[in-house]
């Protein structure tokens, strides 16, 4: 039988930056309509799963380009959402969704990361591929460097375009705990990029 | 804490606002998920690959278990809702489906059947499936009417699902197949890849297309479920219609406004036009796709294998390597 990969914390620190809030901080994520959203879906309603794919996309792939290269993301974006659909029967509280899911994202990122044989690094932009700028990568690149908490939240909030109170509703996190990861993600933030 | 970092309807922060200008490129653009059949486009063609690879990662982790119960007396069914019934007994809460029985869904039942350990089946209303074949390696339903959702993880060519005019192979993917009482089939494929084969008439349907299936003719030309209905109903013209009249001029559309994704449809389409045409199929596939170099129109107009697998890898899709070594190991 396929046992679904443990919930990891969503909340860690490094050494030397200020701490995240404690993974303790958290509330129930959903609404009942949202769960009953869950719950159809888990019993094969198609349109209900598409219903969760729109809410909660921001937040799997905002996860996943926290950590992958930014070509594969999309593929494990959607990777996550075809193990999220296939095991769905088995989250057995539909409050902690955003907070399971979010969960398959980071270990689909790391069994990704483990596995991938090791490649040379290509320029950030080559002749044909989408524009990014190298300052936006140069942005990325300096949030990626971030501890997760902070990482995750604020490629919610400067990537994805979430609200604070939409990033805590969708990641089970308190919003006096995202208003204090995106405070201290700022400020840590501000120093990598050597801003004032 | 800036308002604007919490709330970005408050007054904008120029710094924040810049980072945001930078960053906001890089936001999902996934399209919305769609899992029912003709409106689905949420996998990327790409997929494939890691869907094989977190197959071959779960059928790693499952190990024996998996092989012993692939193994085991039947599949378990669930009831979803309404009285589903396997050989005329209700399934209740949970019941087997063995080998040789049926299960049967009203206008108000769907129930769920567990496939061994590499997915699940949900069958939706007004719908008969038959359980032919459960054995390690090798899983076949028949489908003889409804619908049924397929959501497989194992490798390629495991689980088959036969209807009355076509067999639909899952190449690791998630699908959608519907029989009518016509025996008229539509598959719709919402992740990886689905094979639908009838005596030699081949179809490989990627995620996002679909792909109808007639008895006694097979699977049609699969295409994308956003080509314009135009675009699709031509298709089917040049599939299905036999009037000869009505089929070039449809030819003549599908040919002139197949966007260079459809590059996928008119790749199908070489091999299963009368050689009459085949010539225009080929001209309106390269100037989608160019043909690939080593590759000549003679060696394709004459239906040369190594030439079409050839020209498919250059569409972008997937290799036609990997689906040919399927069907030399599992059939």
């Amino acid at each position: 039988m396929l046992v679904f990969p443990r919930l990891q914390p969503v909340l860690s620190s490094g050494d030397n930056v200020p701490r995240a809030a404690e993974p303790t901080a958290r509330r129930p994520e959903s609404s009942p309509a949202v769960g009953e959203t869950i719950r159809a879906a888990a019993d094969g309603d198609q349109d209900a799963f598409g219903r969760l794919y729109a809410d909660y996309v921001r937040l799997v792939h905002a996860i996943v380009l926290g950590r992958v290269p930014r070509g594969d993301v999309d593929d494990l974006v959607q990777d996550v959402f075809l193990t999220a659909y296939s095991r769905l029967r088995e989250l057995r509280d539909p409050a902690a969704f955003g907070s399971w899911i979010g969960s398959i994202a980071r270990n689909r990122a790391t069994d990704f990361l483990r596995q991938r044989r090791p490649q040379v690094e290509l320029p950030a932009e080559l002749p044909g591929g989408d524009a990014i700028a190298s300052e936006s990568l140069a942005v990325l690149d300096a949030i990626r460097k971030l501890p997760e908490a902070y990482r995750d939240t604020l490629l919610l909030r400067l990537v994805e375009g979430m609200s604070g109170n939409e990033i805590a509703e969708r990641t089970g996190l308190t919003p006096a705990s995202v208003r204090v990861n995106l405070h201290r993600g700022m400020k840590l933030l501000r120093e990598k990029l050597g801003l004032p | 804490m800036s308002d604007y970092l919490w709330d970005p309807s408050a007054t904008s922060d120029p710094e924040i606002e810049r980072l945001e200008r930078l960053l906001r490129p890089l936001a999902a653009k996934t399209p919305p998920v769609r899992l029912s059949v003709r409106s689905t486009r949420w996998l990327t063609a790409r997929f494939l690959a890691p869907a094989l690879g977190v197959a071959a990662a779960v059928l790693v982790m499952v190990g024996a278990t998996w092989q012993s119960s692939s193994r085991s007396f039947g599949w378990t069914v669930a009831s979803i809702s309404g009285d589903p019934r396997v050989e005329s007994a209700p399934v209740g809460a949970v019941a087997h489906l063995a080998v040789g029985q049926s299960l049967v869904t009203d206008a108000a039942s769907r129930a769920r059947i567990d496939v061994s350990s590499i997915g699940e089946v949900t069958v939706d209303v007004n719908s008969r499936v038959r359980l032919l074949e459960s054995r390690d390696g090798r899983h076949r339903l028949a489908l003889d009417r409804g619908t049924l959702h397929a959501v497989i993880i194992a490798p390629p060519g495991q689980f088959v699902v036969d209807t009355p005019s076509a067999r639909a192979t899952d190449l690791g993917c998630v699908y959608t197949l519907h029989v009518d009482d016509d025996g008229v089939g539509l598959l719709g494929v919402q992740a990886g890849w689905v094979a639908f084969e009838f005596d030699g008439r081949e179809s490989f349907v990627p995620a996002g297309a679909s792909c109808r299936t007639v008895p006694r003719a097979g699977p049609g030309t699969p295409r994308y479920d956003d080509a314009n209905q135009a675009f699709q109903d031509s298709l089917d013209e040049v599939d299905y219609g036999g009037d000869p009249a009505r089929t070039e001029p449809s030819l003549a559309y599908v040919l002139q406004h197949a966007r260079p994704r459809d590059a996928m449809t008119l790749w199908h389409l070489v091999s299963r036009i009368d050689a009459a045409h085949r010539g225009a199929v080929i001209d309106a596939l390269a100037a989608r796709v160019a043909m690939p170099k080593g590759v000549s129109k003679e060696n394709v107009l004459r239906l040369d294998r190594a030439s079409l697998d050839a020209w498919w890898n250059a569409l972008g899709l997937d290799d036609a390597s990997w689906w040919r070594m399927w069907k030399r190991e599992f059939y």
